[in-house]
């Protein structure tokens, strides 16, 4: 009977072994343990990704060939209109290091972009975060801002050899310094718990009682360039109400970020030139 | 067998003893429910006392507005780097610290601090975060230990400010770099703005912080209450209208935990923001009469005729006033003291006139008969009065002078010869009947009240020696002992536009809000033919120029407009301190345009250095006629009627 009562004991003995054997483990085998645990998974991520890209291509082959036509010239009065854009680009640097130098000022920080896709999206109403296929081998810091072509996507938390998380915008370890556009003064986005499959938001705080929004005339938000890690001018999202908040002094509301956020596939890692 | 011993008493024994227990048990239960159900109010009371605490937070002021509703002095957002104690990872880190410092003194790893040790582990929480936030701002940061200690004594409930007042840049680098989650959070307040700098600095006035907030009809006045920092008026209509401009306050009352720390809302009100107020000042009129005077020292009010608005007051030297916000440092008070500039002297500046107040001598000759516009009196350049020789501004004489050649040229015999025709009593009576013996009601606070229109009475009440006729002849042409202030002087000239002996001025817009209460007045009772011979005087004082009339010239030509007929007159005075010995003073007081008269003005230049010379025509009347320009190019005078340039206006309110 005690030998019945043992065997059946057995597995929990087990998990209460391990359990203590853990607590008493040193820190350094831990931290060992929960790198390599994300290094391991990776290779599995990735494969993952690229099946998911390659199910995608070949669902891309069955299009007919008119539409790969169609799709072709559009992608080629795209490539012409970013050709012009370029140069306009290269015109404008040449233009702001010439007034730097006659200025004397010191010369603006510049950022390298490192695409990446996107390996995996975890949302849920704690965190809202994606897994890229880029990391420390690609020179990606934590930390770094992560845009695209809507605007901010979030700010890189977790960097391994291959991958990397990054804090969607949505998700409340965000906090950043924003400014209306067209007007200067700071104020602070937030971003809040995001139920799950509701659309993206965020809220924002300290904002001058002299600024209004309404869904006729939405404020959009973006990012002042004020706070060391996000360039200026990136769209954060849009305001529809702002209401005075509990200080009495200052008005607040909801940000409505940009619905493509929850569908990104493809992201641009901005890597500050000082970091490379 | 076993015999069973049986005592009757020990039963009665028992029983009284387990009555006495019941009785206790009563007793007991008793008391249980009677705290239960009976005092339990009283004691919810105690609870409620002894744990929970208020915090008040101020509203923001309210805005200050010039007449076309731009804003002079406005809120800015003022951000502060706080430790907010009542987090629970800081109270936890706290105790963390704590007991890591016993430990380690324990075990010798490091020597007793010698202090208690929550102190030493708050020092060493504040000490850990500032650093990191010295990282994130790249400048170094302290905190005295002293406040750190004086804070956690005195307002332990309200956060610890560890970075005050941080700039824009340093406000988002904190944002943006430190996580969500940390104990340093950034705190909103506000301080006063003023976007006009030094403009309007002794009108508009300044404030002090305060832990005084009002608090009528908040709840939970009985508990134990932590007033976070407000603002109050400390001078000016800062001060003057505090009861508006103050916010309501807010409230909220927490639940603290043993250490007194919050750890539950048990209710809240959100602060508003106080009224604002419009006030009748034109920031473009207020900008161009500071320009003018520059570094000199002086004073000037204009004013509109027919409202009594104050358009514009300046007083100089003046201060910036976004100095003195959130407080004034005790540098730059001592600074302002020491240059006088926190004195407003366009209404606590105590003058005499000067040749300004001949206005008054004339008005009170041809009102009692004593001179006539066709009375002609001799300039020979000097006035004997027995063996004393009073001087003419123009030592050469200016030959035979009426009234209208008087005013104009200023000439001092026509008007010691008219005051002593009639006497100092008459003369001083003439000056009260424009208001120049009291205050003017401005809303302003510390307006002059010692202003004095002396007479024989009032030489006696004061002590002095006998009443002479160099007295009034002194007094004449407003020297001696004749104290007036700059707003005065503008009411004065004003009332004299209108007709009218009284105007009461205000530094609110009539049309919008507060009532300004409003004087009896009354019209100055001169015949027609009387006042026009004086309103002549002041108009030829700035029409007749040297080039027309050579060698009579209005001594006011200086501040003569194309176009635009004004009157006016100069003065000039002399004033004797104690600290800086005499100074010459530089008047022009005037209006405009004479048909229809609008605006008036009174502009007082003080001389900086002992015995500068200086003419009210020279020196105040140039910077007169910027203001004036400009007041016109914002209000274009009508044409002049063809029949008659001083026609007197309809009486206005004031």
């Amino acid at each position: 009977m005690p030998r019945k009562h043992f065997l059946q004991a057995r597995p929990f003995l087990a998990l209460g072994l391990i359990v203590v054997a853990w607590l008493v483990l040193p820190l350094v085998v831990k931290s060992l343990a929960r790198v390599s645990f994300y290094e391991f998974q990776a290779p599995a991520l990735l494969s993952a990704s690229y099946l998911r890209d390659l199910q995608d291509y070949w669902a891309l082959r069955v299009q007919s060939k008119d539409e790969l036509i169609a799709a072709g010239r559009d992608i080629a009065h795209t490539n012409a209109r970013y050709e012009l854009g370029i140069r306009e680009n290269e015109a404008l640097r040449a233009e702001v290091e010439r007034l730097e130098r006659l200025l004397n000022l010191p010369v603006h920080t510049g950022y390298r972009y490192e695409i990446a896709r996107v390996a995996r999206r975890d949302f849920s109403i704690w965190w809202q975060q994606l897994w890229i296929r880029k990391g420390t081998n690609h020179g990606i810091p934590v930390g770094a801002p992560v845009v695209y072509t809507g605007g901010v996507v979030g700010r890189v938390r977790e960097v391994h050899a291959t991958t990397a998380v990054v804090d969607l915008i949505s998700s409340p370890n965000i906090r950043l310094a924003a400014t209306f556009a067209g007007d200067n003064r700071p104020v602070a986005y937030l971003g809040v718990a995001n139920p799950q499959f509701a659309n993206p938001h965020g809220r924002v705080q300290f904002v001058p009682g002299d600024i209004a929004a309404s869904a006729a005339a939405p404020a959009q938000l973006v990012t002042s360039g004020l706070g060391g890690i996000f360039p200026p001018g990136l769209v954060i999202g849009r305001i529809q109400k702002l209401t005075i908040g509990p200080d009495g002094q200052f008005k607040e509301g909801e940000v409505i970020l940009d619905e493509r956020l929850s569908s990104l596939s493809e992201v641009a890692v901005l890597v500050p030139i000082d970091d490379l | 067998m076993i015999g069973v011993e049986y005592h009757a008493a020990i039963r009665t024994r028992i029983l009284a003893f387990y009555l006495f227990i019941a009785l206790l048990v009563v007793v007991l239960f008793g008391g249980l429910a009677y705290r239960q159900l009976f005092s339990v109010e009283a004691f919810q009371e105690r609870e409620r006392l002894q744990n929970q605490r208020r915090i008040l937070n101020p509203g923001p002021r309210g805005e200050i507005f010039d007449r076309e509703g731009r804003v002079l002095v406005a809120n800015r957002p003022r951000f502060s780097a706080v430790l907010n104690f009542s987090e629970y990872a800081l109270r936890r880190e706290l105790r963390e610290t704590q007991l890591r410092l016993v430990r380690d003194i324990r075990e010798g790893k490091i020597e007793d601090p010698g202090e208690r040790l929550d102190r030493h582990a708050r020092a060493r929480v504040v000490e850990k975060y500032l650093t990191e936030c010295s990282r994130i701002l790249g400048r170094p940061l302290t905190i005295e230990r002293r406040r750190l200690e004086r804070h956690f004594n005195d307002q332990p409930l309200l956060p610890f400010p560890i970075i005050n007042d941080l700039s824009q840049e340093e406000f988002s680098r904190l944002l943006e770099q430190l996580r969500p989650g940390s104990p340093v959070q950034l705190l909103p307040s506000t301080a006063r703005h003023y976007p006009y700098a030094s403009a309007a600095a002794h009108t508009l006035g300044y404030i002090g912080s305060t832990d005084e907030l009002p608090t009528e009809g908040l709840e939970g006045a009985d508990l134990q209450t932590f007033i976070a920092k407000g603002m109050y008026g400390r001078d000016g209509l800062e001060k003057q209208f505090d009861h508006l401009l103050q916010g309501q306050t807010g409230y909220s009352i927490w639940v603290v935990d043993p250490n007194g720390i919050q750890d539950r809302l048990v209710s809240s009100q959100t602060p508003v923001a106080g009224k604002p107020l419009n006030t009748s000042l034109d920031i473009d009129l207020q900008l161009k009469a500071e320009e003018v005077f520059g570094d000199q020292s002086g004073a000037m009010v204009v004013l509109d005729i027919h409202t009594g608005e104050v358009l514009a007051m300046v007083s100089k030297p003046d201060f910036d006033l976004n100095e003195t916000s959130p407080f004034i440092p005790a540098s730059l008070w001592n600074r302002l003291n020491e240059q006088e500039a926190l004195y407003n002297r366009s209404t606590a500046g105590l003058y005499p006139p000067g040749s300004t107040f001949k206005i008054i001598t004339a008005s009170a000759g041809l009102r009692h008969g004593v001179i006539t516009p066709d009375t002609v009196v001799e300039c020979p350049g000097y006035f004997m009065l027995g063996r004393f020789r009073f001087v003419c501004h123009r030592r050469s004489g200016h030959g035979p002078v009426r009234v209208t050649d008087a005013l104009r040229m200023s000439c001092n015999v026509f008007f010691y010869e008219t005051a002593l025709r009639l006497g100092p009593e008459k003369l001083a009576e003439e000056g009260r009947l424009f208001g120049l013996h009291r205050p003017t009601g401005v809303e302003i606070p510390a307006e002059a009240t010692k202003m004095i229109m002396p007479d024989p009475e009032w030489k006696r009440s004061v002590g002095r020696e006998a009443w002479t006729a160099g007295n009034t002849a002194n007094m004449a042409i407003g020297q001696g002992d004749v104290l007036v202030t700059p707003l005065q002087m503008a009411c004065m000239i004003a009332s004299y536009a209108r007709n009218e002996t009284t105007t009461t001025p205000t530094i609110l817009r009539r049309d919008r809000g507060a009532r300004v209460p409003i004087r009896p007045n009354q019209p100055i009772g001169l015949r027609p033919e009387h006042r026009a011979a004086i309103l002549e005087g002041l108009f030829q004082c700035i029409d007749w120029t040297a080039t027309q009339h050579p060698g009579a010239a209005g001594t006011g030509s200086r501040a003569k407009i194309p176009g635009i007929n004004l009157a006016g007159k100069s003065g000039t005075a002399q004033i004797k301190t104690l600290r800086r010995g005499t100074f010459e003073l530089a008047w022009f007081v005037g209006f405009g345009p004479v048909e229809d008269p609008k605006v008036a003005w009174c502009a007082l230049v003080i001389g900086d250095q002992p015995d500068e010379e200086m003419g009210g025509g020279a020196v105040a009347a140039p910077k007169v006629k910027p203001v004036i320009e400009l007041y016109f190019q914002k209000h274009p005078p009508q044409p002049p009627p063809p029949t008659s340039r001083f026609a007197a206006p309809a009486a206005g309110p004031g």
